[in-house]
């Protein structure tokens, strides 16, 4: 008996010893699932919507996360994506550019539950091109102006808060060259924040110095963003993310308050996209259905403080003009620029070629 | 006999050694590989923590620097300005201790004296370039107010360093350190009033620092580095460096799980382990891990130092070992079989001796020998079975010899000696055959006794007995040792002789016979006279079986008896 039971975990140890020898060796098999390479935007898409996706197609998604339209359209130009999430106005460069391929609305049978004003897509510009439908709206938002109830007796009213000398070193700025540049747009009360003349453009650089020399950091992340807020007992902030934001920082403790300018303030209505080259067209199709269904809807709401496209009565934007982007009139100019911008450089080198 | 118990008891010692062998030797290496296996783990953590404390001493270098330039009162003095002149002067002096700075430390990339005012406008910048080291000036100076390192390190409490976050340098016209991963060091300058005026800063490359620092490791130990979060900075595959600045998450806790539950803990101190990847990675790794704080990042910040090294070759000293024990056991298995060879041999071959020697004495009788000069059990077996062994030949002699006192009686006249009737008989039908086979002639005398009813009667039984003694005695006197005399019962006596025999040779042996028997005989005091007739009759001439030839010599003494001869 005793002998027996001291042999026997020996022999347990060979055959574990064995099996995961065998195991190690067959590894390698496991790399033959079908990936799905999605891009998107942070809370887009939640672990649990991911992983039922993966349960039901039996597929592994590859998830890779921007913060930022430069960097969604590096990606996307490096080839190696089949679905991803963008706003309807950046669209417009991509379909320029031929990255994305028409979709087969018919194969996305959640798009029927949507609200009616988003089921229909030739009412949006920019998302249907020659008759064919090349994104579905996913989420929107308005970047409203998140600004602290203890340093503001009343709301701020403008846009041009932004650049109240006496919130100096207060000011929590968007590290974003296309919006920043239509933000000092609406500013400078330009037509239209998406075409800046180029002889507008000294300006609205300068406006954006001004916004630098104002604010106190520049943000890329949300949770960044209510960090340096709460951190330095920042006044206003530039809300990119919208909603979002004002969630975190409600969790936070903050005690904050949410304003659409009366400029209006910028909205986006983010959509999804396929790109021309995606491995499994069939299966990014499968993916927007998926993100249609009400898990991950109600995620958009629940976590992210987004708004989704299945129902108004859930969403909870406060009231006020949305100004719906549109494609700029040069991003890449727009972005060169910023990025001296943010690195501190001074109006002449700004603008130098 | 088909498996002898010496061979039996030969498997079970081969088997009771290899066994024994072959568990020592497991055990043996499972312990040893154990040891080998903590020894080198402990190494790897041995010097995972003195890198980690290079690390610290490094940062320590770099802030020592920090803090000299920005305790300096050249820049203070330049901050708060004098003639042109003298502050053109000032700023170059302070420019070229940057410049002998960084000359001394190729891994900085960019020291900078950043002034409070204009929005953190930089004031001397001194920036590695691809040909060297480059002052800038004018409007390339640029306005940093807005960045981290700036304006927390001008709310710094007094002696407070700032050291940022690892990060990618996005700042455009930085020079080498231009996208590159970097760490900004900073401290405040301050003015006689102890108002934070400005700031020093410098940039370390932190790629640099970090090749420098693991230039002396072993190639096959793979350095990491990650932010508290667990975020990779330096991982072997760049791809995994810096993820989050692409969108992407690459972190130490997905690739070693262990490394989750220590981040969890929240721990202000340090905290160290060593662990594997054995399910996470297609090369089985050991690796150690070393946290520490770094003083003046914030929110209590530092870094997971790691280093790795293949399972493989952690376990290369444990193959050597294997082998070594493997060889050895199988030395020691080949010494127990051979053992057991030796000693069932041993143990067979006096068993065998005495199967053998068994066997033979039960074939012929007789003792031969047998190991008794053993002192064991075996050499105690063989003396008792040659104990048995002659007890049984005893017993077959004493046997023997009944046997042939039992043929003697049956066989002859047990008053006179002489073959019995029987007995004559059956030597006469041998003789008979074989005088025919051989042609040969026999000759019989039948002899019976004269007046032995009288001595018999007259002097009584003894004396009769007496005279058929002597007769016995004479006749076996008178005959070759061929021929046979024997009583065939009261006073008859027959004799057979062989060989050829003329009538003259016949008649002589008839007077031998009759002479012989005629003598007296002795007997107590007194003489005896006998006297006997004899008739008697040849082969071939006179018949041709025993009984014709019987009667016939019957025939002829009766006759003789009653001729009176």
């Amino acid at each position: 008996m005793t002998a027996r039971a001291r042999f026997f975990p020996f022999r347990r140890t060979m055959l574990w010893l064995a099996v995961s020898l065998f195991a190690l060796a067959a590894t390698p098999a496991h790399a033959a699932q079908p990936v799905l390479r999605v891009l998107a935007w942070p809370g887009y898409a939640e672990p649990e919507v991911v992983e039922s996706f993966e349960q039901q197609h039996a597929v592994r998604v590859e998830l890779t996360v921007v913060t930022s339209d430069a960097s969604l359209w590096d990606k996307i130009n490096t080839h190696a994506f089949d679905v991803f999430a963008v706003n309807a106005a950046e669209l417009q460069r991509y379909l320029a550019a031929n990255l994305v391929q028409p979709l087969v609305t018919e194969d996305i049978p959640n798009t029927r539950k949507q609200l009616p004003r988003f089921r229909d897509l030739g009412a949006i510009p920019g998302l249907m091109r020659n008759g064919k439908a090349y994104a579905i709206p996913y989420t929107y938002a308005q970047m409203g102006l998140i600004y602290d109830r203890r340093q503001f007796p009343n709301p701020p009213r403008s846009i041009n808060a932004l650049w109240d000398k006496r919130y100096r070193g207060k000011v929590v700025a968007y590290d974003g060259g296309t919006h920043n540049f239509s933000l000092a747009a609406q500013s400078l009360h330009l037509d239209s924040p998406f075409r800046i003349p180029p002889e507008e453009f000294p300006h609205a650089a300068a406006r954006l110095i001004e916004l630098r020399r104002n604010a106190l950091a520049l943000y890329t992340q949300p949770e960044e963003a209510t960090h340096l807020f709460l951190r330095h007992g920042a006044a206003l902030m530039f809300a990119n993310y919208g909603m979002q934001q004002v969630h975190l920082l409600k969790e936070a403790g903050a005690d904050i308050g949410y304003v659409i300018p009366q400029e209006g303030a910028l909205a986006w209505l983010d959509c999804w996209s396929i790109t021309h080259n995606a491995q499994d067209p069939q299966l990014a199709h499968d993916w927007i259905d998926h993100l249609l269904a009400p898990q991950a809807s109600r995620f958009l709401i629940e976590r992210q403080g987004l708004s989704n496209t299945l129902s108004d009565e859930d969403n909870d934007q406060p009231q006020g003009k949305a100004v719906w982007l549109q494609p700029p009139e040069d991003t890449v100019w727009r972005e060169k620029l910023w990025a001296r911008i943010r690195s501190g450089d001074r109006l002449s080198r700004v603008l130098a070629q | 006999m088909k498996f002898p118990i010496a061979w039996r008891l030969g498997l079970v010692l081969v088997m009771a050694g290899l066994l024994g062998t072959g568990l020592t030797g497991y055990f043996a290496y499972q312990a040893s590989r154990e040891q080998l296996v903590n020894a080198s783990e402990e190494r790897l953590l041995t010097a995972t923590n003195v890198l980690m404390r290079q690390v610290t001493v490094a940062l320590d270098d770099v802030k020592a620097d920090v803090q000299l330039i920005a305790r300096h009162p050249q820049a203070a003095r330049i901050l708060q300005r004098s003639t042109p002149g003298f502050q053109s002067l000032s700023e170059d002096n302070v420019a070229k201790i940057f410049e002998g700075m960084m000359s001394v430390h190729p891994e900085y990339f960019q020291i900078r004296l950043i002034e409070s005012a204009n929005h953190g406008l930089e004031r001397i910048r001194v920036d590695r370039g691809m040909g060297g080291l480059l002052r800038i000036t004018g409007d390339d100076l640029q306005e940093k107010g807005h960045y981290p390192y700036v304006f927390e390190t001008l709310q710094l409490p007094a002696e407070g360093i700032y050291v940022s976050p690892a990060m990618i340098n996005h700042e455009t016209g930085a020079h080498a350190g231009e996208e590159r991963p970097a760490l900004q060091v900073a401290a405040p300058i301050r003015d006689a009033a102890q108002h934070a005026i400005g700031l020093i800063v410098i940039n370390v490359d932190l790629q640099g620092l970090f090749a420098q620092l693991a230039a002396d490791l072993p190639p096959e130990l793979k350095l990491y580095l990650a932010n508290t979060r667990g975020d990779y900075l330096i991982h072997p595959d760049p791809s995994r460096s810096f993820a989050f600045d692409r969108g992407q998450d690459a972190r130490v806790q997905d690739e070693f799980p262990a490394v989750a539950a220590k981040l969890d803990e929240h721990t202000r101190e340090g905290w160290h382990l060593v662990t594997a990847n054995l399910a996470s990675s297609p090369v089985a790794l050991v690796a150690a891990f070393d946290q520490k704080r770094i003083l003046g990042m914030q929110g209590g910040n530092g870094f997971i130092l790691g280093l790795s090294q293949p399972l493989a070759s952690v376990l290369a000293e444990s193959e050597q070992l294997a082998s070594i024990i493997f060889w050895i056991v199988l030395s020691f298995s080949a010494l127990s079989i051979l053992l057991a060879i030796v000693l069932a041999r041993a143990l067979n071959r006096p068993l065998y001796r005495i199967v053998e020697e068994v066997r033979r004495f039960s074939a012929d009788g007789k003792i031969g020998t047998l190991p008794v000069k053993r002192k064991d059990e075996i050499g105690e077996l063989a003396h008792s079975i040659q104990q048995m062994e002659k007890q049984i030949q005893h017993q077959i002699d004493d046997l023997q010899m009944q046997q042939e006192m039992l043929d003697h009686l049956a066989s002859h006249d047990s008053l006179t000696g002489l073959p019995n009737r029987r007995m004559f008989l059956d030597r006469l039908e041998h003789a008979l055959a074989r005088a025919k086979r051989q042609n040969e002639q026999l000759l019989l005398l039948f002899v019976d006794l004269d007046n032995f009813k009288t001595i018999n009667d007259t002097h009584g039984h003894a004396a009769g007995d007496g005279v058929l003694q002597a007769v016995a005695q004479r006749l076996r006197g008178l005959l070759r040792e061929s021929d046979t005399a024997a009583r065939l019962g009261g006073d008859e006596f027959i004799i057979l002789l062989e060989g050829e025999w003329n009538d003259a040779q016949i008649a002589q042996m008839v007077d031998k016979v009759s002479t012989a028997l005629a003598a007296p005989i002795p007997h107590q005091d007194i003489e005896l006279h006998s006297g006997g007739s004899i008739g008697y009759s040849r082969f071939p001439q006179d018949g041709h079986t025993a009984s014709t030839l019987i009667a016939a010599a019957d025939q002829a003494m009766y006759h003789c008896k009653t001729s009176g001869r």
